[in-house]
């Protein structure tokens, strides 16, 4: 008996081990190989770094215009890394603030004021995912011409929010429509309008929801490379995935990784920091009555 | 009352129109362009585009490459669905059940769809296709020849988006289904375990049931942006890798060959099929209740 169960334990212990390694080898991978330097990534072991360096990303932050070293008789380019990062914060703050928001009003008005047909519309909006993304890019690029944003990091903003917004309004209104009318009664008897309602009782209880919204919008959008550099054309005006994708990785193999790394670290901090929110979000989000 | 009623409806309408102003301007105006075109000849070669009917699509209909293509589209969607639920459902079967560490295991399960994909795109398929002298490019190059040849050139490069589709797909599975389980009252699992005389039984009779509709919304988003990871290196390497699916196959015929017509009807063959999936999806994740609005 007592031996069966050490065995058990055993076995969880190796399948705990394997799940984590599996996971988590692919992330030290890439950060282990931007700490190298040029000759340690050619001689040394590929799985560990002897003698880290964080030469690869200073150089990611040499001012355009100063000059590189050469590789044979090419100049090495200079990158406006800053720019990128700039960029990418912009897009990505603009767009998590302008999905939730929206979001928001959409789930408020599915959830709660649920006009005729409301689980319809819920559904149409989710259905949105089939549409096929390959070719959009051609008459989205009229409508991106007819807004002026050709080539405008607005065009991220205006994009973006699209490939998060039907989930997030599907997942916010069904935990609304969850929520007891009562909750809001009370407060709408008292003489208090809907909108003080709204951010007084309702947006109080969602904020795991609204958490879980935010962190699902940041992972779909930090996936995308296709857009950015379908619609992103000079450096200046390029994130950092689209920027990193025109690096010429033959010379700057090394440059390019501690680019990845840069983007990828932040963005896996603040995802982790939520990640608790965001299982319990999602758990709120499906709860009947929570 | 009514009159309260209405206004209610008419708020709702105003709060729902930045969703739809979105949605319109950027998902339906193109599908609705994409449909017309899929009907014509349109083509940035030609001044006049005239109605074509439904010559484009009977054209694929009748291409053996497009055959090829749907097979590999559909076969690649499926299998990497069923690994990312396999290897999601493990995940979050584990995770369900407390031991020392756990937290920290959660975040390993977590990271994967935390890391974005955008750059890790980049390192990934660089590391596995080195064009440069490394000191893992032998081993990688081998390994690349090796399978290109056992299965035909390019499948390296197939398979490894493919496992990288996987990897960061059943991460994502895997928080969603420990959400669905933590959502389950513990009653039902710890009666459960009186009734069956399995822990294999109470898995097919207690815990796929009660996770439906979580397994339902994982397949779909699977479904939908299965083909997103392999868009993502056929932008980065400029179209070189091109990947005998619908996708790419559409997005060529497009920007490469300025075929809009024959390309848009391409890409919206798909639609019917994951419609198909969404209709008997939202069955499942939304079931009709009786309860009046």
């Amino acid at each position: 008996m007592s031996a069966s169960r050490g065995w058990r334990r055993l076995g969880r212990g190796g399948l705990v081990l394997l799940v984590t390694v599996y996971c988590l080898f692919p992330i030290y991978f890439v950060l282990v190989q931007s700490l190298k330097t040029a000759e340690e990534d050619i001689f040394g072991n590929p799985l560990i770094v002897l003698h880290p360096t964080f030469e690869n990303f200073e150089e990611l932050f040499v001012p355009s215009g100063k000059p590189r070293s050469f590789v044979g008789t090419v100049l090495r380019r200079n990158y406006p890394f800053f720019v990128w990062l700039e960029n990418t914060i912009v897009v990505f703050t603009g767009t998590i603030v302008i999905t939730l928001l929206v979001a928001l009003a959409a789930a408020y008005a599915l959830g709660r004021l649920r006009p005729p047909g409301f689980r319809w519309w819920r559904r149409v909006i989710f259905a949105t995912y089939v549409i096929p993304q390959t070719i959009l890019f051609v008459p989205l690029y009229h409508v991106v011409n007819a807004l002026g944003l050709d080539d405008n990091l607005l065009v991220l903003v205006l994009v973006y929010p699209t490939t998060a917004l039907p989930f997030c309004v599907w997942m916010l209104s069904v935990y609304f429509q969850h929520l007891p009318r009562e909750i809001e009664e009370a407060a709408l008897i008292e003489g208090a309008s809907r909108a003080t309602a709204f951010f007084r009782i309702i947006l109080p209880v969602s904020r795991p929801v609204l958490v879980a919204a935010g962190i699902f919008t940041l992972g779909t959008i930090a996936s995308d490379f296709t857009i950015a550099s379908v619609f992103l054309l000079s450096d200046i005006n390029q994130t950092i995935p689209a920027g990193l994708g025109t690096m010429e990785v033959a010379l700057d193999e090394l440059l390019a990784v501690a680019g990845i790394n840069l983007m990828a670290i932040p963005i896996v901090v603040i995802s982790a920091c939520f990640a608790r929110g965001y299982v319990r979000g999602l758990t709120a989000a499906m709860v009947e009555g929570a | 009352m009514t009159s309260r009623r209405r206004r209610e409806i008419a708020l709702a309408y105003l709060l729902l129109a930045p969703t739809l102003a979105l949605l319109g301007c950027v998902l339906a105006y193109p599908l609705g362009w994409e449909v017309w075109a899929s009907f014509s000849n349109l083509s940035p070669l030609q001044d006049s585009p005239s109605f074509v009917g439904f010559e484009n699509y009977r054209q694929h209909l009748e291409n053996p490459e497009f055959w090829l293509a749907a097979t590999v589209t559909v076969g690649h969607a499926a299998v990497t669905t069923v690994a990312k639920l396999v290897l999601g459902l493990g995940f979050a079967l584990l995770l369900a059940r407390p031991f020392r560490g756990r937290a920290l295991v959660f975040l390993a399960v977590f990271l994967p769809w935390a890391y974005p994909a955008s750059v890790s795109v980049i390192g990934w398929y660089w590391t596995l296709s080195p064009p440069i002298t490394t000191a893992y490019s032998v081993f990688m190059g081998t390994l690349k020849y090796a399978v290109d040849n056992a299965l035909g050139t390019g499948a390296w490069a197939f398979l490894s988006v493919t496992l990288f589709n996987i990897w960061r797909g059943s991460s994502f599975i895997g928080v969603l289904l420990l959400a669905g389980i933590n959502s389950i009252p513990p009653e039902l699992f710890e009666y459960a375990t009186l009734e069956s005389r399995s822990a294999w039984q109470r898995f097919w009779a207690v815990t796929v049931p009660l996770l439906r509709p979580f397994l339902a919304l994982g397949v779909f988003l699977s479904l939908t942006s299965g083909f997103a990871d392999l868009a993502n290196v056929w932008m980065l390497t400029a179209g070189r890798i091109i990947f005998p699916v619908i996708g790419t196959q559409a997005y060529w015929l497009a920007i490469g060959a300025g075929q809009f017509g024959p390309a848009s009807a391409l890409s919206l063959l798909l639609v019917p099929f994951l419609l198909a999936a969404l209709l008997v999806l939202f069955r499942l994740f939304d079931p009709p209740d009786r309860e009046v609005a």
